[in-house]
């Protein structure tokens, strides 16, 4: 019954399937980037009441984001440095627009995001010479 | 940095999605033309990356050294536990399908054999690893350090 269908037909088959997949998956990621929706402030809990606040979105599989922790604890020992697994924290992550790890935002101590960057190299550059 | 901190050294994500790529044409071609040496060979392929680490994967060394330096430098870096997970349960699935070859039962072999060739092109196409998800969930369960 398995062979009754040409093997060419399954292989086309899978490779369709494939080719489909990918098509959905790059046009859902364009769709996120062109989100315009405004940011929010930052929740109180992640501030504790610091005047500078790092948020540092990280995801299981990033080795990359552990670097930039201690990057950003070395460059700026008086800032608070906070740590979200994105894939744990899905609401928070979404409403700041988090697409990859890692994602770094500088609060103030009202919330508001002053600086994003995105990747390791983004916030090496930006500790060597901050905007 | 692996050994002093407990974690490996991070990979360049490409090399196991070059991996998988090929992994899934491997076994695509072998379906095609009923050729069942297809399993155990990707079996044994994948082995040494799984078990002992990436530089030991037969096609992850050919990225390493062959196409890598033609890159660009890797934007991220990730963590190669959950891919080497990944690529042993395709062992598993591959030693499966050698199995069932053998013992006659052809149709369950190819389908195990495609069951790892469809998963791996996901792999490839979209970085969609299911492996790897599993590998997550399930070291958080175990409270695994990851990131």
């Amino acid at each position: 019954m398995f062979f009754a269908v040409p093997r060419l037909a399954i292989v086309l088959a899978i490779v369709f399937a494939l080719l489909l997949a990918t098509r959905l998956y790059r046009q859902w990621r364009r769709r996120l980037a062109a989100d315009q929706r405004p940011v929010p402030r930052l929740p109180a809990a992640l501030l504790d009441g610091a005047e500078r606040t790092w948020v540092v979105f990280t995801t299981p599989m990033c080795a990359s984001c552990g670097p930039v922790v201690e990057r950003l604890r070395e460059a700026e020992p008086d800032a608070r440095v906070v740590t979200v697994d994105a894939t744990r924290e899905i609401p928070l992550a979404d409403a700041f627009r988090v697409r990859s790890a890692p994602t770094v935002l500088l609060a103030d101590m009202t919330g508001e995001v002053q600086t994003r960057l995105v990747g390791a190299a983004a916030v090496d550059s930006y500790v060597r010479s901050p905007a | 940095m692996g050994a002093m901190s407990g974690r490996p050294a991070p990979i360049d994500p490409r090399g196991p999605r070059f991996n998988q790529g090929v992994l899934t044409a491997g076994l695509l071609v072998g379906f095609l033309f009923d050729w069942r040496a297809v399993a155990p060979i990707f079996a044994a392929v994948l082995f040494p990356g799984a078990a002992f680490g990436p530089r030991y994967g037969p096609f992850l060394r050919l990225y390493a050294e062959v196409i890598k330096p033609r890159l660009s430098p890797p934007t991220e870096l990730e963590d190669p536990r959950p891919p080497r997970f990944a690529a042993a349960v395709g062992v598993g699935f591959l030693l499966g399908a050698t199995l069932a070859f053998a013992a006659g039962a052809t149709a369950l072999g190819w389908v195990l054999a495609l069951i790892v060739a469809a998963l791996a092109g996901l792999a490839a196409s979209t970085g969609i690893c299911v492996g790897c998800e599993v590998y997550l969930f399930l070291a958080r369960r175990r409270g695994v350090e990851l990131a």
